[in-house]
């Protein structure tokens, strides 16, 4: 959020554990709706293959979240 | 001899927030990636950082912050925003939660 | 540094008291004015900006600054180097296993017990032998306050506010204790708990009034220990019944018998796991037999594992004296430790 206020766009990353955390943190802050990338918990002991493909799903949803277009 | 103190309860209201504007895309951006350093996530970093500049053709820039559960440093902020040398960062992804 | 609380003017130092006490803003007792240079001093200390966010508590959903934590620790009587203390405590008891608003809105009225473990300790002239649990110097005391006016403050628990508690006990105005380390044969609490030794850590449990006990009539580990054990036994059976963490306080004159027959905490606590249970039927010895039931055999243990137990070495040279601190209330909030400004599972 800190990047937003930079006027830089900007997305939080976070595993399906921290989600209601950071919805919570988001609406006592002032920004309800604010956009994470969420992927799945946990991520420390991926295998390679699965990190691979997290990092990829990661990627595709924060460029949802990053880009729009002209 | 007047002293001037400061209120100590739960005072309401959060400043208003406004997203950013959105990048047109990736190509040639550069992005700031920011891990809260927690232990096992740098494969994961690196994974990211390899989709983006492999298939999207950014520019990556990998920051930890000092201590992983304040916000991010001063300092890596200031990096972030230094946009008029020419330097600065165009997005930002931040590893919040593992 | 940006404060962004509201300020006030007041003509001098007791006029503050008047205008923090008029607002519901203390504990009754005088609070030092939180100037903008005193609230900074603790924030510069501590490395935190005051819109750094501590946590949030769910139930109210409240945003918890530093800035608003430094106010409180300042009107407390905190030097800054105190602070960090207080930060760490209220981020513990922000976790969720503790269970913050139940621990200090429910009429049990159970307060927060810190202990400290650490370098700190000796940093602040915290002193874990005479009086331990009891103001036993500045900085325990006046940390133990703060966290009572950040609850008054910025969560309203105030009593008949949101602090229901139908007694309370007067571990509520500071309830902070600094384990002795090194007078002591046992790993810290926090040591116990994970933390590595070199750090400093707090450790919260929402905890009853201490109930004082002795025997210096035996140097038997097991015997001195069926004191403690009877003192649980009877707070399950005059208050309540079910498991939770306890606290144990074990002074030097009967660590002396432990440490001559070789027992660590972790006999410690294997041996009170085992023996602190009572039947249900042992109630209609103290006036509950109303609710005995057909379920009079049924056993119920104060501990529900041997990791319940907090066993505190504290307390002053002489006396054959020990506590016991039982829970709020059976296992609803768990106690939870937590390092001082510092992060164990992330890389270098």
């Amino acid at each position: 959020m800190a990047g937003e206020r930079l006027n830089i766009p900007s997305v939080g990353v976070m595993t399906t554990k921290f989600v209601s955390a950071a919805e919570l943190m988001a609406r006592v802050l002032g920004a309800e709706g604010y956009p994470f990338a969420v992927i799945e918990h946990p991520i420390s002991s991926a295998s390679d293959a699965a990190l691979a493909e997290e990092a990829r799903l990661t990627v595709e949803r924060s460029i949802a979240l990053l880009v729009r277009p002209a | 001899m007047s002293i001037e103190i400061l209120d100590p309860t739960h005072e309401t209201g959060a400043p208003a927030f406004a997203l950013a504007p959105r990048l047109p895309s990736l190509a040639g951006k550069t992005i700031g990636i920011i891990s809260n350093g927690k232990r096992g996530t740098r494969p994961f970093f690196d994974a990211i950082e390899r989709e983006l500049t492999e298939k999207h053709g950014a520019i990556v820039v990998r920051r930890v912050k000092s201590n992983y559960s304040a916000p991010a440093d001063a300092a890596i902020m200031k990096e972030a925003a230094l946009k008029e040398a020419g330097g600065g960062w165009d997005a930002l992804i931040a590893g919040i939660g593992d | 540094m940006l404060l962004t609380s509201k300020r006030y003017d007041v003509d001098d130092i007791m006029a503050a008291q008047e205008f923090y006490h008029g607002r519901g803003w203390t504990d009754g007792l005088p609070v030092v004015p939180p100037t903008a240079a005193a609230v900074e001093a603790c924030l510069e200390w501590a490395g935190m900006t005051p819109e750094q966010l501590v946590g949030i508590e769910p139930v109210r959903e409240r945003a918890i600054s530093a800035e608003k934590l430094a106010i409180n620790a300042v009107m407390a009587g905190c030097l800054p180097m105190h602070f960090p203390v207080v930060v760490a405590a209220f981020t513990a008891m922000l976790q969720e296993p503790f269970l913050l608003h139940g621990a200090t809105a429910s009429t049990g009225g159970c307060a927060v017990l810190i202990v400290v473990n650490g370098p700190i300790r000796g940093e602040l002239g915290m002193n874990g032998t005479f009086n331990a649990l009891a103001s036993s110097d500045r900085a325990s005391t006046a940390i133990g306050r703060a966290i009572r006016l950040i609850l008054c403050n910025l969560l309203d628990a105030r009593p008949g506010d949101v602090d229901r508690s139908t007694l309370g006990h007067p571990g509520k105005i500071s309830y902070c204790v600094a384990e002795d380390e090194e007078n002591s044969p046992w790993l810290p609490l926090s040591v116990e708990k994970g933390i590595p030794a070199e750090a400093s850590a707090v450790t919260v449990m929402a905890a009853g009034a201490p109930r004082q006990l002795m025997n210096e009539w035996t140097t038997e580990p097991e015997r001195i220990l069926d004191t403690f054990v009877a003192e649980i036994r009877a707070n399950m059976r005059h208050y309540s019944i079910y498991a939770g963490n306890y606290a144990i306080v074990v002074p030097p004159q009967l660590r002396a018998h432990f440490a001559a027959a070789g027992w660590s905490k972790a006999d410690v606590r294997r041996y009170v796991f085992e023996n602190a249970r009572i039947r249900r039927k042992e109630w209609a010895d103290c006036g509950k037999g109303a609710v005995v039931g057909s379920r009079g055999e049924q056993e119920y243990a104060g501990l529900a594992s041997e990791d319940s137990l907090l066993v505190i070495a504290a307390g002053g040279p002489a006396g054959g004296f020990g506590a016991v601190i039982p829970p709020w209330f059976g296992g609803k909030s768990n106690a939870v430790t937590m390092a001082i400004g510092a992060c164990f599972d992330c890389e270098a």
